[in-house]
């Protein structure tokens, strides 16, 4: 009887056991996906941690991109921002002057190398026309939304401070890059040891800094802006011989607001801190003896950062136009050093970005601004590179558009890209056997259930009514939503 | 289970060891009174139906702790459905080849 008893009991505790174990493991799938500690970077190791994705298996000699014709350096007119920055520099007036020209002076009335891009890409003026217009509907219709957005608006506006004006850090260069990026460095110099261990240290140094990310790349010319060089203003350069390598280093925005992007994300987040981590590794670099010139966001790089960054094996371009990581996904910001210290370069990696991309297309579907293509394969050669492009000149006029107090961003497209998610088991699982899968079933399964399972609201739903409903990507974190702690 | 915690989330993982031990003599025992002659190939297609399972179930929770339930409780009903589908199936063959010893 008492045997058969027994027998009973565990045979029921077995049951109990299994029942029990499969609530043990959802408790703590459970706990992995709400952990806020497996959000990768925001300054939780100071080792290099967070550059968790072992990049060996997948190095490669060449870089992903694909060479077709003679590279051509990009002229600093067709980089929106600095383009953007000239057209600001005529319009608005400094000193109480008049402006030297405004919209509707028309195409012919600006400097001849503004209107020579213009000429050569039909449409993007009047799209810039658009984006004023949509920027002066942004400012007056931001009294509706202010109270709404009110702490991601401060948030933002607390971030991008150490970036405005005279007292940003880091310093603009000033004068020649011959003299500037060599003010302050050290006389004396200690005998490196080797080219390898300098790129380790710096990348030690970067970490202890708060980069996420770091990696060597050498200084290709064509990354190289042509036409406008930093301390010296509009002119056609020479890239100067002491920019041999660059350090580049990544961080990401504060991931549960950058998932609620458009309106309570900002870019600021991550600009001011690549700022301070480059700007403390120019003096760093400087103490040891080198010369260093710091490229930080949003507009003071004289060179290109994603082509520079998969040089330096951090990732792929994505469709939309982002470098793209293992460990962050297209939540990546990046920003560089350039040096004379001697330097071992780092490989590039091939992680299947390029292949996913083309079977992808999240980030097309969700863009506001139908700036994203949607084609098969990149279909464009750029200055001698065949890639993805994205239409700048719409992407700008959404930031005009979307229910912020001012043009501060979108950034939707590196919400919804499937590759922007937590260090946790599961999302470890995709990293890991997605690029180590030949056939491109994993992949293809994995985006199946990507696309079907997750909720997407689709491109115009971020814009404010009456083109969409201030839609966001995820639900935006309680500590930044106004109604949790202010009265309205 | 309790991230933050150095003593809470190893004593997890213990009791959870222990919970896999009795699932598995209480299992081989319901199986022996049964009489299902399991070999190795057998137990190695239980043991990994009960792991698909347990990550199903690990994977859809997981996505629920990301605030994506919708996505969550898809991932557990899809696969899920599959691998009950297949967990029907392994038990119907496993206590047919009992029936068919019975019957002889
Ligand atoms: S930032 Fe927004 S508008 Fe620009 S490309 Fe990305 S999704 Fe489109
Ligand atoms: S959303 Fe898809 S297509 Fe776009 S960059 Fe990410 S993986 Fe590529």
């Amino acid at each position: 009887m008492d045997k058969i008893n027994r027998r009973k009991f565990i045979k029921s505790a077995g049951l109990a056991g299994g029942a029990l174990s499969l609530a043990g493991v959802a408790g703590a799938g459970y706990s992995a996906g709400a952990d806020k500690d497996s959000f990768t970077g925001y300054g939780r190791t100071a080792y290099g941690e967070d550059q968790f994705f072992n990049r060996k298996p997948f190095l490669v000699d060449k870089p992903t991109y694909v060479q077709e014709g003679e590279p051509v350096r990009i002229t600093s007119i067709e980089d929106i921002f600095k383009r953007n920055g000239e057209l600001s520099r005529l319009m608005f007036s400094r000193n109480g002057d008049q402006p030297a020209w405004k919209p509707s002076d028309g195409l012919d009335a600006l400097p001849g190398y503004l209107r020579a891009y213009y000429q050569a890409n039909p449409g993007a003026f009047d799209e810039f026309i658009k984006a004023m217009q949509k920027g002066r509907e942004q400012r007056t219709n931001w009294d509706k939304y202010r109270d709404k957005y009110f702490i991601a608006d401060a948030w933002s506006n607390a971030h991008s401070s150490p970036i405005r004006g005279r007292s940003s850090f880091p310093a603009e260069p000033q004068g020649k890059p011959e003299e500037s990026d060599f003010r302050g460095v050290n006389k004396k110099r200690l005998k490196l040891k080797s080219p390898r261990h300098g790129s380790e240290l710096l990348k030690k140094i970067c970490y202890s800094f708060g980069a996420s990310l770091a990696g060597i790349a050498k200084v290709k010319k064509e990354w190289v802006y042509q036409g406008s060089l930093r301390g010296i203003g509009r002119v056609d350069y020479e890239v100067p011989s002491h920019w041999k390598y660059a350090v580049v280093i990544a961080v990401p925005h504060e991931w549960d607001s950058m998932y609620a992007n458009p309106t309570y994300g900002t870019s600021y987040d991550a600009y001011s801190k690549l700022r301070f981590i480059a700007g403390k590794m120019e003096v760093f670099i400087k103490e040891l003896g080198y010369s260093a010139r710091p490229h930080v966001p949003p507009t003071s790089y004289d060179l290109v950062m994603p082509p520079l960054a998969i040089d330096a094996g951090m990732g792929e371009q994505g469709r939309n136009g982002i470098l793209i990581t293992p460990e962050l996904g297209a939540n990546t910001r990046l920003a560089a050093i350039t040096t004379d210290m001697p330097l071992e370069p780092d490989k590039p990696i091939d992680i299947g970005v390029s292949k996913f991309c083309k079977k992808c297309r999240i980030c097309a579907e969700e863009c506001p601004g139908g700036a994203i293509s949607f084609k098969d394969t990149p279909g464009e050669v750029i200055r001698g590179y065949r890639r993805w492009k994205i239409d700048q000149n719409k992407c700008f006029t959404v930031w005009n558009s979307v229910a912020t107090s001012h043009a501060r961003g979108c950034r939707v497209c590196l919400s919804v890209c499937p590759y922007s998610r937590k260090n946790n088991w599961i999302h470890n699982f995709a990293r890991e056997a997605d690029p180590r899968d030949p056939t491109g079933l994993l992949a293809s399964g994995l985006l199946a259930m990507q696309k079907k399972f997750f909720t997407y609201p689709g491109g115009q739903e971020y814009l404010p009514p009456p083109d969409g409903n201030n839609r966001t990507f995820g639900e935006a974190p309680g500590w930044l939503r106004t109604e949790e702690w202010f009265d309205l | 289970m309790f991230n933050n915690s150095n003593i809470l989330e190893p004593l997890f993982w213990i009791i959870m060891g222990g919970l896999y031990t009795v699932f598995i003599i209480g299992l081989a025992m319901w199986l022996k009174d049964m009489k299902v002659k399991m070999n190795w190939w057998k137990w190695s297609l239980t043991l990994l139906w009960f792991i698909l399972l347990s990550i199903t179930v690990a994977g859809g929770f997981t996505l629920i702790g990301e605030n994506e339930l919708r996505a969550g409780l898809l991932f557990m009903a899809v696969p899920g459905a599959v691998i009950i589908v297949a967990g029907v199936a392994l038990g119907r063959f496993l206590l047919r080849n009992t029936n068919e010893e019975k019957d002889n």
